[in-house]
């Protein structure tokens, strides 16, 4: 989600995001409670987008690791390399040391944001997507802020406390202690208002009349009951490029209960042809 | 501080731990917490784990400070602002004294308690609202009174502060949407089919996994190491066996019908049925309970590992339960009492739930619910109760 700020001495020196302020504060006490913040809320809410603004404004380096669904925190903390020394041990044409398995751990990316020399931003992304095991391996490392290498034996401290940023879309609840461990907002829908805001970034040139028609259908069909995916900012950009595209499109039409494109809205089949139903019976306009 | 507080959002069902609770005391010893707002932000995002309470805590909020903390909330308003008033003194009385129109050696004369009154007089003299501008205390103006606060070394937020009190903000209930109380509706049912995606059964681990093999085989030197994942199984077969009669079901027959609809590629098979109060010889696969019964001693033919779900308020005289020919409808003269054909199907599915939409309070005033409750493992007709049912239905023995 990209937005501008209308004020240009407000935080949004980052100019894509427009905080609000129950957000900022939950950021600042956060930062200096040194706790994680978890970000819960429907895609298309700016959760990334966040931790992107923070490293902007503080001038921090970010870090991102965008979890999945089969991956083991070890793997986002450090990774031995056993082909290539392997690799090394037979062909011996590289300028490692083959008997120091130091030269082949590579840090991940919570290993490097321990390693760094400065503060960072790190940006756990969708941590929902992995098993609770993932999280659940993930809680010494946040109250210890240390991690072992086995290979090595070796212990890697954070040299500076990074800025934990999490984010979830909440397909699944998330364990109790690590819960505990978070503090946590929920970031709600933008409404109409957030909405043409963030319409007038992606689309400066878009007339008016397109802009507030087709917002006020999105958030008619939103509003349809028994959806299982309900259309979010991104469908609604694409809808709108859609839209503008069609050379035989009238704005007004929309508001007369004329959707066309309606498959980039409604993905689901069920989603669908329920949607396609509402508008055609004219229940919704 | 704040134990009642912490008290009442326990007893309301939030689950907080005393640890959150020691965090949120290190916030406010911190000095991160200056005033309402702050306090409610931080404490509802220190202490509350998921949106869903969120409303509950709102509510919550509001009944302990309503009365407590600030009888009114213009007075509240205006404690704020003096407090900020104080502030901005500290930090730079020219500014202040310019915008209170008087002189700076004047002011510095002024006990903060003075200076408080005098400002009150101000106000007061404010006879219409007055945004923008230089001396008059409004929103928006260059007048230091009512700036937001700011956080050193931390984000900034933009404009100004829009004095809107904590108390104001939670009675908004702004969150009432996400709380999943009460019985399943239409529009929860993008969050019910989410807990019913985890009906998947899980297989043996009896499939290699090459990538992870080679891994672990270099890992350990080149010794061998084969590692297996789960292979998937074959999906669930459900029967869905839903009480249709009686206007106490209706709004919910039309919702579980939905939700099942929506979860059917997941399921090998689904097969719905219908019922009405109880169970007695048949079920009928049409709705009108009138062409196509089914008799229950055929169920025993169905796959033993199906998924049996029964949906109803289970709520009826205890005779209909119990009698040997109990049910309401003359033309349906049953030779075993309900209570032994719901026994019998409870022994024939090792995995069954009864979901009933009936809030889990009044479950105990009604003794056909408890009757039923000790044959079928029973769960509200909630999201919650969905998640639950669902882990159940998924247990293993």
């Amino acid at each position: 989600m990209t937005t501008t700020a209308s004020d240009v001495n407000s935080f949004t020196g980052a100019k894509r995001y427009v905080l609000d302020e129950e957000l900022a504060r939950i950021v600042n006490i956060s930062m200096a409670l040194e706790m994680p913040l978890l970000l819960k809320g429907e895609p298309g809410t700016g959760k990334t987008m966040l931790a992107h603004a923070i490293a902007e404004v503080l001038k921090m380096p970010l870090i991102i690791l965008n979890v999945k669904s089969s991956m083991k925190l070890v793997e986002a903390l450090y990774q031995y390399d056993t082909l290539t020394r392997l690799n090394d041990s037979r062909f011996g044409d590289s300028m490692r040391d083959v008997s120091n398995i130091e030269n082949y751990i590579k840090m991940g990316k919570i290993g490097q944001a321990f390693m760094a020399d400065f503060r960072t931003v790190l940006l756990i992304d969708e941590i929902d997507k992995a098993d609770t095991d993932f999280q659940d391996d993930m809680l010494d490392v946040l109250d210890q802020m240390e991690f072992d290498i086995i290979e090595i034996d070796k212990t890697i401290r954070a040299r500076h406390r990074p800025v934990f940023i999490i984010t979830s879309n909440a397909k699944k609840d998330l364990s109790d202690p690590f819960l505990g461990r978070c503090n946590f907002h929920h970031i709600a829908f933008p409404d109409p208002k957030m909405m043409r805001q963030i319409i007038k970034v992606h689309f400066p040139e878009m007339d008016n009349e397109l802009t507030e028609n087709a917002i006020a259908a999105f958030y008619k069909l939103r509003e349809l009951d028994a959806v299982e995916k309900r259309p979010a900012t991104r469908e609604l950009i694409n809808w709108i490029r859609a839209l503008s595209a069609d050379p035989d499109f009238k704005p007004s039409r929309l508001a007369k209960g004329d959707v066309p494109f309606m498959g980039i809205l409604f993905k689901k089949s069920q989603d669908f042809s329920r949607a396609v139903n509402a508008v055609s019976r004219r229940r919704l306009f | 501080m704040f134990v009642d507080f912490f008290y009442q959002i326990k007893e309301a069902g939030i689950p907080v731990s005393p640890t959150s609770f020691l965090t949120l005391h290190r916030a406010l010893r911190q000095g991160l917490v200056i005033n309402l707002s702050d306090f409610y932000t931080a404490s509802r995002s220190i202490l509350v784990k998921s949106e869903r309470y969120f409303d509950l805590f709102d509510q919550v909020f509001a009944h302990h400070f309503k009365g407590a903390e600030m009888p009114d909330q213009d007075g509240f308003a205006l404690d704020e602002m003096a407090r900020n008033l104080l502030d901005t003194w500290l930090q730079d009385p020219k500014a202040l004294a310019d915008a209170l129109g008087i002189d700076e050696s004047e002011l510095k004369k002024m006990t903060p308690e003075e200076l408080i009154e005098y400002f009150k007089e101000r106000l007061k003299d404010q006879t219409e609202r007055h945004d923008g501008g230089s001396k008059w205390i409004g929103t928006g103006g260059t007048s230091p009174v009512g700036h937001s606060g700011r956080h050193p070394g931390g984000m900034r937020v933009g404009g100004m502060s829009r004095n809107r009190s904590a108390i104001k903000v939670a009675m908004e209930r702004r969150y009432r949407d996400y709380s999943l109380d009460g019985p399943l509706t239409q529009a929860m049912v993008g969050e019910a089919i989410k807990r019913l995606r985890h009906l998947v059964p899980s297989g043996p681990k009896d499939r290699v996994n090459v990538e992870s093999t080679i891994y672990q085989t270099m890992k350990n030197a080149g010794e061998i190491e084969i590692v297996f994942d789960r292979s998937l199984k074959d999906r669930l077969k459900v029967i869905l066996a839903i009480d249709n009669g009686g206007w106490s079901m209706d709004p919910y027959v039309a919702v579980v019908q939905t939700l099942f609809d929506y979860a059917k590629a997941q399921f090998k098979d689904i097969k719905t049925f219908f019922f009405h109060n109880t169970v007695y010889d048949s079920l009928w696969k049409d709705a009108s309970r009138y062409k196509e019964p089914k008799r229950v001693e055929e169920f025993a033919a169905f796959d033993p590992d199906t998924r049996l779900i029964l949906v109803g308020d289970a709520s009826m005289a205890p005779y209909e339960l119990m009698a040997r020919d109990g049910s309401i409808h003359i033309e349906e003269r049953t030779s075993k009492s309900s209570i032994e054909r719901l026994k019998f199907l409870s022994e024939t599915f090792k995995y069954c739930v009864w979901l009933n939409p009936a809030p889990v309070s009044m479950w105990n005033y009604t003794p056909t619910i408890s009757a039923i409750g000790r044959i079928f493992p029973m769960f509200e007709l909630s999201i919650d109760g969905l998640e639950k049912a669902v882990a159940q239905l998924m247990m293993k023995n």
